[in-house]
């Protein structure tokens, strides 16, 4: 079985206001050792559970990864490769917080064999960083940059965020400009999401945010499309962009709706038709391995019409769209079928753009994306 | 006769009348408790007051009745029935027959707040009553009592006619004064008048509703007697019934052989529907009828009206055998099935005012647990159309156009308003802004002033009571009665979504006042809406003729931006929360609102 590997590291070195990602301040160095030592713990179980995996990419998420020692990720990964059958052309990715980096512990992380890394830069204009939290300026992201080129790196992701509190469209074009001025491999950008539980969530009820306008975030986000496309840049998934043969492997099992195993606190997996998340506080999930028990806490088997559902769903974020071909071949089931009368609608509405053998997001579907998607819901 | 009492002269009827909260259910429990008519072990804090919202709001919804029996210092034994009163305006029918069932009242005053607005109004009914008044100035434990003040007030109130001497300093939580009022009542209050072998004349004061005995029916005798097995006979609607059981209140019910002139009982004679049993009719003999009926009985009308329709369509069975249930025991409650496109299937109702229209909404949420949607208040209009037809509208629905309207007249009611003067200012200007009339203005002394308005009941249905708090920082108090109809200048104002009139939004409302309510409205829709996959425009019309309008733009950007690892369970199970919550939106002029942006609508103002 083909498997996409995750690893969770979810300390930060202080929270994000707008993050709600299972994300902890860092604890002291015994606090990680335990948690380090967990990790193999639930690694050794896997291994020993999963006949003839084949792992085709490993990713090392945050919290922030990078809080953690060159080391500490070099021999992690070294117990992952030990445990588990590699793929030759494996993608190891380690995602980075420009101000947790420095050229030694850059060139460490390449040399223990991760070849993608992804930058949390979000943005290149420092008030704006530094109204959202960040502990880097846009000078910290410029140098991690090319201490990563210089350390070997020949697949650099960016993440950038837009519709940001005081953020202006101009300042997006500005951050933009810098970010392809750069030329990484790939680029993500999402859009600013409120989520209940985090500060800005708070801070937007209250109506402290100054966010932009729906009309505003829509031009954003237009722009950026227009933009990167012009540099050559595919916009392969709704907030994802890659220079040619670039795309992130590992994110791609995601929208394939394939296999993937999630390791530590609050990490998912979804196997033999399982989705299920780990346990998310790390103390309860360091005690609960201690143990030798999986930190399983809570799943649900996915029925078929859930899995075609949600098989539609993250397919259709892609540029590849929903192959008629592919859908029956791993269902069983002709897509027409089932969904032809809201594929006419779809269609009509201008929503989606169908071609012989697939359907996918048409350029207006894209920002209305969630309208496309409750219509293949069951 | 009865032996045991020398007839009618060891009898006392009264009531205790209070501004709300001044400590009326607590001096009732302290006198209860005095003359052992409950024991300390089925002592519940303000025993009179069982219904669970009477408890919480404070107030005594319905009257009630209980028998005392107490040894006076003369070494006489007394019957003191003691008639609760509901406290509180909407009300004020209930009180005025609760009131010709007594001889007397116990006029509780608050030793701080002193006079307010429903003791002056009390005041008034008790002496119309012709009632011998024995004030009470309670809570004098209180370190911010200041009794020689309030009997300053009293003595300012000129129909009162008191002395010094007459006045009780009491506390009713310190068990302060209990003794002197027993006695005062003794001694002040003047025994009932009729004969026992004259014509029956029962008043009733009071109905409830009972599963097993069906409608009991509270009275007092006021001359005559009654007993089981005779026929009797409602006069204002001539219905005839059977007597099954009468009996006293002891407190709880007790059966007896008869009941005489000067008591105070129930009757179960069959009584099918409570609306039959009017509050304030004469029931009398068959054999021997009375000649006249007791002076007073009016036939109750509702003042305020809305609309309530369950948020559930499915509710609706359980909503119309709530309101059936709630009727049961409240006549006052007026119903009438109704359908809105916007609402789906409910009822038109009518109340006595609004914290009756509150009582009912809130029992039928907690005690049925419905959900409900209920239409702003309105109240009933007079309508005359050209072909000289009289209308009386209280739903916007059924409001004629302008062109057949001769003219409209709404309902007016005289208000009093007391507060410390220094709040007349605000308070004067609001009432402006209301359409009031200024009609007088009084100082109680040298701190506290008395207005008099008159003003449409329309403009003190929605939020008045609240901003008069806010204006006089929570110190002025109001009450207010029905004075007739007058003639104004009334339109009805449409609300239009995506072309199509939402009839639960529309309203009646002074030409005045039209424009920016209007406004408001229009402004709160598009604020609430969310965006449609077009362009959706809302607009407020009067006869077609737009006067506001406001427009949603399309729905531009819906995307969730992230989908990796656990987001695809978390996102999948968002939308299929939205997709089930579509199912639930309320359908306006083929736009869907969620149902709590529909509520929020309701609630503007």
């Amino acid at each position: 079985m083909d498997l996409g590997l995750y690893v969770h590291l979810p300390f930060c070195r202080s929270k994000c206001p707008y993050c709600d990602f299972n994300s902890y301040p860092l604890p002291e160095k015994q606090i990680i050792k335990n948690y380090i030592h967990a990790l193999y713990e639930e690694i050794d179980i896997y291994s020993k559970k999963l006949k003839n995996v084949l792992l085709k990419s490993i990713y090392f998420g945050g919290g922030t990864p990078t809080v953690f020692s060159g080391f500490e990720i070099n021999n992690l990964l070294n117990y992952c490769k030990s445990n588990f059958k590699i793929d030759n052309a494996i993608e190891i990715t380690i995602e980075a917080n420009p101000g947790t980096i420095n050229r030694k512990k850059i060139e460490i992380l390449f040399q223990s064999g991760i070849n993608r890394i992804s930058l949390g830069g979000q943005s290149f204009n420092d008030r704006i960083l530094k109204r959202i939290g960040r502990i880097h300026s846009s000078e910290d992201i410029i140098r991690s940059y090319f201490q990563a080129r210089e350390a070997g790196f020949c697949n650099i992701n960016l993440d950038i965020i837009y519709a940001l509190p005081d953020q202006s469209l101009k300042d997006l074009k500005t951050t933009l400009f810098k970010a392809v001025d750069l030329r990484p491999e790939h680029i993500s950008i999402y859009g600013l999401t409120i989520s209940p539980g985090t500060k800005f969530y708070l801070d937007a009820q209250k109506n402290l945010l100054n966010l932009p306008s729906e009309d505003i975030e829509f031009e954003m986000f237009r722009w950026a499309i227009n933009y990167l496309k012009k540099n050559d840049y595919e916009h392969y998934e709704i907030s994802n962009f890659a220079l040619p043969r670039k795309r992130s492997v590992h994110n791609q099992i995601y929208w394939n709706n394939l296999p993937y195993l999630g390791i530590g606190a609050g990490a998912f997996s979804y196997i033999n038709g399982y989705r299920y998340g780990n346990i998310k506080k790390p103390a309860e999930y360091i005690r609960r391995l201690s143990k030798g028990k999986l930190p399983i806490e809570q799943g649900e088997r996915l029925s078929l019409k859930k899995k075609m559902s949600e098989t539609i769903i993250l397919w259709l974020r892609t540029r590849d769209g929903v192959n008629y071909e592919k859908f029956h071949q791993r269902f069983k089931t002709n897509l027409h079928q089932l969904f032809g009368l809201q594929i006419e609608e779809l269609k009509k509405s201008k929503l989606i753009e169908e071609d012989t053998y697939s359907f996918r997001l048409s350029e207006k579907g894209i920002f209305l994306a969630n309208k496309v998607f409750e219509e293949f819901i069951i | 006769m009865t032996k045991e009492y020398d007839f009618n002269n060891n009898i006392r009827n009264f009531s205790i009348i209070a501004h709300i909260d001044h400590g009326k259910s607590t001096i009732a429990d302290r006198l209860l408790e005095y003359t052992g008519t409950i024991s300390e072990r089925d002592k519940r804090e303000q025993i009179l007051d069982d219904m669970e919202l009477e408890r919480e709001k404070g107030i005594t919804i319905k009257s009630k009745a209980v028998r005392l029996q107490y040894q006076a210092k003369n070494k006489q034994k007394y019957i003191l029935n003691l008639i609760d009163t509901p406290g509180h305006v909407d009300f004020s029918y209930e009180v005025s027959r609760s009131l010709t069932a007594c001889e007397g009242a116990l006029l509780v005053v608050d030793a701080s707040q002193g006079v307010q607005a429903q003791t002056l109004a009390n005041v008034s009914l008790a002496l119309k009553n012709e009632l011998k008044i024995i004030p009470i100035i309670n809570k004098i434990d209180l370190k911010t009592s200041d009794p020689e003040r309030v009997i300053k007030e009293l003595f300012s109130i000129s129909e009162l006619k008191i002395k010094t001497e007459d006045v009780i300093l009491a506390s009713a939580k310190e068990n302060i004064g209990t003794r002197e009022i027993l006695e005062a009542i003794v001694e002040k209050i003047p025994p009932p008048s009729g004969r026992p072998d004259n014509s029956l004349k029962a008043l009733i004061f009071d109905s409830v509703y009972n599963p097993y005995k069906g409608t009991i029916v509270y009275v007092k005798i006021v001359d005559g007697s009654i007993k089981p097995d005779t026929s009797i006979i409602t006069m204002s609607n001539q219905k005839k019934y059977e007597v099954n059981e009468v009996g006293i209140f002891h407190p709880k019910m007790k059966s007896t052989k008869k009941l005489s002139s000067g008591e105070v009982g129930y009757i179960i004679a069959g009584f099918k529907d409570i609306k039959d049993v009017r509050i304030g009719d004469t029931i009398t003999n068959m054999s021997n009828p009375a000649q006249n009926s007791l002076p007073g009985y009016k036939k109750v009308t509702p003042l305020v009206f809305c609309s309530i329709y369950p948020i559930d369509n499915k509710e609706y069975g359980n909503l119309k055998m709530a309101l059936e249930k709630l009727k049961l025991n409240d006549s006052s409650l007026f119903t009438e099935p109704e359908s809105s496109q916007a609402l789906g299937f409910g009822f038109r109702c009518g109340f006595l005012g609004l914290l009756h229209l509150e009582i009912i909404q809130e029992r039928l949420e907690r005690e049925y647990d419905i959900n409900l949607i209920a239409t702003t208040p309105s109240v009933m209009y007079r309508v005359t159309t050209k072909s000289n037809e009289v209308l009386n509208v209280s739903n916007p629905s059924s409001f004629p156009s302008k062109m057949e309207i001769e003219k409209v007249e709404e309902p007016y009611v005289k208000l009093i308003i007391i507060s410390p003067s220094k709040y007349i200012g605000g308070i004067m200007e609001l009432l402006q802004n209301r359409r009031g009339q200024f009609k007088n203005m009084e100082y109680l002394d040298e701190k506290r002033a008395k207005l008099d308005y008159q003003i449409p009941l329309s403009e003190i249905i929605l939020d008045f009571y609240d901003k008069l708090k806010s204006k006089s920082s929570g110190y002025a108090s109001l009450d207010y009665e029905i004075c007739g109809h007058m003639e104004s200048d009334l339109l009805k104002v449409e609300i239009m979504v995506n072309h199509n009139v939402v009839d639960a939004l529309s309203f009646i409302i002074h030409s005045d006042k039209a424009y920016n309510r209007a406004r408001k409205i229009v402004e709160k829709l598009k604020e609430i809406i969310p965006r449609q996959m077009y362009e959706v425009p809302i607009q407020a019309t009067i006869e077609s003729r737009i006067i506001a309008r406001e427009t949603i733009k399309a729905l531009k950007k819906d995307v969730i931006a992230k989908c990796y690892g656990g987001d695809i369970t978390r996102k999948r199970k968002l939308l299929e929360k939205q997709k089930a919550g579509k199912k639930r939106m309320k359908k306006l002029g083929k736009v869907e609102i969620p149902q709590e942006a529909f509520l929020g609508i309701l609630k503007i103002e």
